[in-house]
């Protein structure tokens, strides 16, 4: 309480100095996530994340109000860049929040850097959006493919895993994972001994792959596979007893805490690395994982919630930074930082992507659960610009 | 017959002057969603014209339609070339390989020909999704618009290019009208309800099922074109089956075999879609029933529906559309309104 009545002392003080010409804005935000189709688990991790960090940092907008218009992105571009043109030119939307598919955001994206309007991406990957393609009009919060796995190369070389074999989806977050994993990995003495890419869609059975890759014998698997295909790809890799001679490493969302629990113990021993693991012991996190199991009946708040949960606080700075002015509202966005969930992050001037800690932990299967511990933190994993000049 | 083509013919009139009032009241959501309308009406003719007419029920329709887009693309940003000449080129290059697809595909009939223009429509769709090239599953931006700064006309005015796309699909449903009131329609038609007549009577059936289906592949290419320029960035979706499904969707809400059916389909599947989507997560759900509803109530599409209303507003025995010829067989529903 002493801390509000404070702050809307600051505020009051604030609006006096500018001779209360800074009246109380009303911020119109356009959520841009998928509520069906392939999606729709992690639209509604992200939107329930969104609006759970709307509540925990609402009162930091002083007079200044937020009002959320939503629409259904699906899977689909052409359909999402009629409801973004809806939304900017129509609704007059202050900020676009949101966007899970890279291909959704390709759709977006030229629309988005010529209309003025910042999007604030919610999960959307591609290494491009915030390298040869950034645009001073969108912010990534969430993550690039790249910075999730360049840690990881350089780590697992270090563990003294020196051949590995690589497998992910055919399609491009696949191959970018893949490749960042890989330009680390050799660069500190490691070999690629093999690769398999099976398809993205109605691949239900990884025996072949599997026993392609366990010819080669190598160190370790390194792999990336997301959702329903990492249920299966893990369980399966558990089932043919592979696990037991050739540990499994991989992008963390191959173990992720919206379905780990699923994966139960054939997640057994694998290690991952993401740039938010539940187990992180921070204030910060806490007040998030009990605001979120109360609010949703108790589930764990995913990577996909956090990344939801940082574009409201990401938003709700930047307005509280700028004192209700939009025009500088938009400028303000690039340049917000704080410890959230995640730990401390920051936007990337130079490429408008986060600047964030990526953790390496590991799967524990104790007393019928998986538990998750975070083994080692690289700390501020930064993208080279790649190609971006704003 | 004369009378039932007339009672179409002033629907379409009515679809027009629907979707004219529609564009003087919308605004800059509206103006999209007409312009997908236009497309999908095109597309939707182009399906018609094969599935509805020949008999040739394709599920990989939206491979030719995605084909054609693809290759705007590929002619307009990697190779530089003017928007005017891709259009042609890339409907043509669709309409080339559609004829060889359907020299392939003509072989076989019924659910085979649905599983092999599906098999097909997929090794397109995947191709495209690994084509790094061309933007892999990323897709491709950066397509601009036909310029048509010569005769005034600015298509990047979102107002303007909506216009242009239903101009562009009114005059394709004249010339469609056109040729199937030529002899070529009438055969057609003869392939629809009883090809095994039509090659009694000396017809090359084949021949002829080939050409219809380059034909109809060259107009869903055209029609891949106008979406490519619409918005102006495409991705390997537009090939999905998915897609496919969806314009299939369309044609048999509307009305198999009335080629305005197809248009009213796509107005109401188009609209429904996106209405219903601000209104429910699940609006997937009530379009279905919505289908359902339609299709379970024996006439043919929603043009059927209207005949009916109609010929029952006349006072008319509802017999009297009835062609003479008996229905084909599993084709009942979609002779209800010719």
């Amino acid at each position: 309480m002493k801390r509000r009545t404070a702050l809307a002392l600051a505020t009051a003080v604030g609006v006096a100095l500018t001779g209360g010409l800074a009246a109380a804005e009303e911020y119109k935000v356009g959520v841009l996530l998928p509520f069906s189709g392939v999606y729709a688990g992690l639209g509604a991790h992200i939107e329930n994340g969104f609006k759970l960090g709307l509540e925990h940092f609402g009162a930091d907008l002083g007079d200044n109000t937020i009002t959320t218009i939503r629409a259904d992105t699906e899977a689909n571009p052409g359909s999402t860049l009629a409801k973004s043109k809806k939304m900017v030119l129509q609704d007059k939307a202050d900020v676009l929040v949101g966007i899970v598919s890279s291909a959704v955001l390709g759709g977006m994206r030229d629309f988005i850097h010529n209309s003025g309007t910042p999007l604030v991406v919610a999960n959307a990957g591609n290494n491009d959006m915030t390298g040869v393609k950034c645009s001073p009009n969108i912010i990534r919060v969430s993550f690039s493919n790249a910075q999730i796995n360049r840690p990881m190369g350089t780590w697992l070389a270090k563990q003294g895993k020196k051949k590995v074999y690589l497998m992910a989806p055919d399609y491009a977050a696949g191959h970018q994972m893949m490749e960042a994993f890989r330009k680390t990995f050799t660069e500190a003495g490691g070999e690629i001994i093999g690769e398999a890419y099976p398809p993205l869609q109605g691949t239900k059975d990884y025996g072949p792959y599997l026993t392609a890759a366990k010819a080669t014998n190598p160190d370790a698997i390194y792999v990336f596979f997301a959702g329903g295909a990492a249920i299966t790809f893990v369980k399966q890799y558990h089932g043919f007893g592979i696990g037991k001679d050739i540990p499994l490493y991989g992008a963390g969302f191959l173990t992720s805490a919206a379905y780990v629990h699923v994966q139960g113990e054939a997640a057994d021993g694998t290690v991952a690395s993401l740039h938010y693991v539940p187990a992180i012991d921070t204030p910060e996190n806490k007040r998030f994982q009990e605001g979120y199991q109360a609010a949703y009946e108790g589930k764990l708040g995913s990577e996909f919630a956090v990344q939801g949960y940082d574009a409201a606080r990401l938003i709700i700075e930047a307005i509280k930074a700028s004192g209700g002015d939009k025009a500088a509202f938009k400028a303000a966005l690039s340049k917000v930082s704080f410890s959230g969930p995640r730990g401390p992050l920051r936007i990337d001037p130079a490429t408008n992507n986060v600047v964030q800690n990526i953790y390496v932990f590991k799967n524990e299967f104790k007393d019928g659960k998986i538990v998750q511990t975070v083994l080692d933190t690289a700390t501020d994993v930064q993208d080279a610009p790649n190609g971006c000049a704003m | 017959m004369a009378h039932v083509l007339q009672f179409r013919h002033a629907l379409a009139l009515v679809a027009l002057a629907a979707l004219l009032i529609f564009w003087t009241q919308a605004g800059y959501f509206g103006m999209e969603i007409l312009a997908e309308i236009a497309v999908f009406a095109i597309l939707a003719m182009s399906l018609d014209l094969a599935a509805g007419y020949a008999g040739l029920v394709s599920l990989g329709h939206a491979a030719l339609f995605g084909f054609g887009a693809y290759m705007f693309a590929l002619f307009t940003v990697l190779w530089g070339w003017p928007a005017s000449l891709a259009v042609v080129l890339a409907t043509l290059a669709t309409g080339a390989i559609a004829l060889i697809v359907g020299a392939v595909v003509t072989r076989v009939q019924g659910v085979f020909f649905i599983v092999i223009t599906l098999a097909i429509g997929e090794m397109g769709y995947e191709f495209f999704f690994k084509n790094r090239a061309l933007g892999g599953d990323d897709g491709l931006s950066g397509i601009s618009r036909l310029d048509l700064s010569a005769i005034g006309v600015d298509l990047n005015d979102p107002g303007i290019f909506a216009l242009f796309l239903i101009v562009v699909a009114a005059i394709t449903y004249l010339l469609l009208v056109r040729l199937l009131a030529s002899p070529y329609g009438a055969v057609l038609t003869g392939l629809h309800d009883n090809p095994g007549r039509m090659r009694a009577l000396g017809l090359p059936v084949r021949t002829y099922q080939t050409s219809i289906f380059a034909f109809s592949g060259a107009l869903a290419g055209f029609a891949g074109t106008l979406s490519a320029q619409h918005t102006q960035f495409i991705t390997p979706n537009l090939l999905h089956w998915t897609t496919s499904g969806e314009v299939l969707v369309m044609v048999i809400l509307g009305g198999l075999g009335t080629l305005v059916g197809p248009v009213i389909g796509a107005v109401v599947l188009t609209l429904l879609r996106h209405e219903l989507s601000n209104v429910t997560d699940y609006w997937g759900f009530w379009l279905g029933f919505f289908l359902i509803l339609i299709v379970l109530g024996g006439k043919n599409g929603i043009v059927g529906w209207l005949a009916a209303g109609w010929n029952a507003l006349r006072g008319a025995r509802p017999d009297d559309d009835q062609a003479a010829d008996e229905p084909a067989e599993g084709e009942e529903a979609s002779d209800a309104a010719r």
